[in-house]
């Protein structure tokens, strides 16, 4: 069965963001930057949530999932 | 007992990866979306100590204070000159410097490079760092050229009865 491979793109995207926000936030607190540090840690908390709707997305489509 | 372990292809003759399961080594799309939705989670969580600390810096909670200590008279410094002390410990290095003839500003001096201690130049009216000549800005301590990216930790000074006193030390503020 050929699929979208949106969801995985979209899943590889968030793991992405959340890696680069990650390193710019210990970066920014090291540089006692605390401002943008609340923004990275706000930006970190949403994809949480953005993740999770796209795997529920995902896999209420998926009718036939082998393993 | 020999001729039964001559059965066994080489390849499988061993005692910790001895079952075979077919795809065992194989992630499907699903599995691959769950270990994802999870990393972000943990990120999430692992973002929240920082952004902890940061907002309590941000609400000065994390301010100390410290009982108000005398640096030097009034007479012993002229305008341009600075004199070294330390607070609020004996071991905590810190440069007063006299900006003009009201305005004091006073830094702990250890560079936030390597903490080699700053000197002030009177001529270039900067702070140095000999070490990697790194420079701060005396009005507000913020490193303005070489390796230190981080400002001067300030220290709050007070002019009282003809004798300058440190009151406490500030987190830097731009």
């Amino acid at each position: 069965m050929k699929r979208s491979y949106v969801g995985v793109i979209g899943m590889c995207a968030i793991l992405l963001l959340n890696i680069i926000f990650t390193q710019l936030l210990v970066h920014q607190f090291f540089y006692q930057n605390y401002d943008a540090v609340l923004i990275y840690t706000g930006i970190n908390i949403i994809l949480f949530p953005i993740a999770i709707l796209i795997y529920k997305k995902e896999s209420r489509k998926g009718g036939r999932i082998s393993g | 007992m020999t001729e039964r372990n001559g059965k066994i292809p080489k390849k499988d003759d061993n005692y910790t990866h001895n079952i075979n399961k077919n795809n065992e080594r194989q992630i499907d799309r699903r599995g691959f979306m769950k270990v994802v939705a999870g990393a972000a989670g943990v990120f999430a969580v692992a973002s929240l100590p920082w952004g902890g600390i940061a907002a309590k810096e941000l609400m000065g909670l994390a301010d100390k204070e410290y009982p108000r200590q005398k640096i030097t008279d009034l007479k012993d410094i002229a305008v341009g000159d600075s004199v070294t002390f330390s607070f609020p410990s004996e071991h905590d290095d810190a440069l007063l410097i006299r900006l003009a003839e009201d305005k004091f500003v006073a830094y702990q001096n250890a560079c936030t490079h390597l903490r080699c201690p700053v000197y002030w130049v009177k001529d270039e009216q900067e702070m140095i760092c000999p070490c990697h000549h790194g420079k701060f800005d005396a009005e507000t301590g913020a490193p303005v050229a070489g390796p230190p990216r981080r400002p001067l930790p300030e220290i709050v000074v007070e002019v009282d009865g003809g004798a300058v006193y440190a009151v406490r030390v500030r987190r830097y503020e731009a």
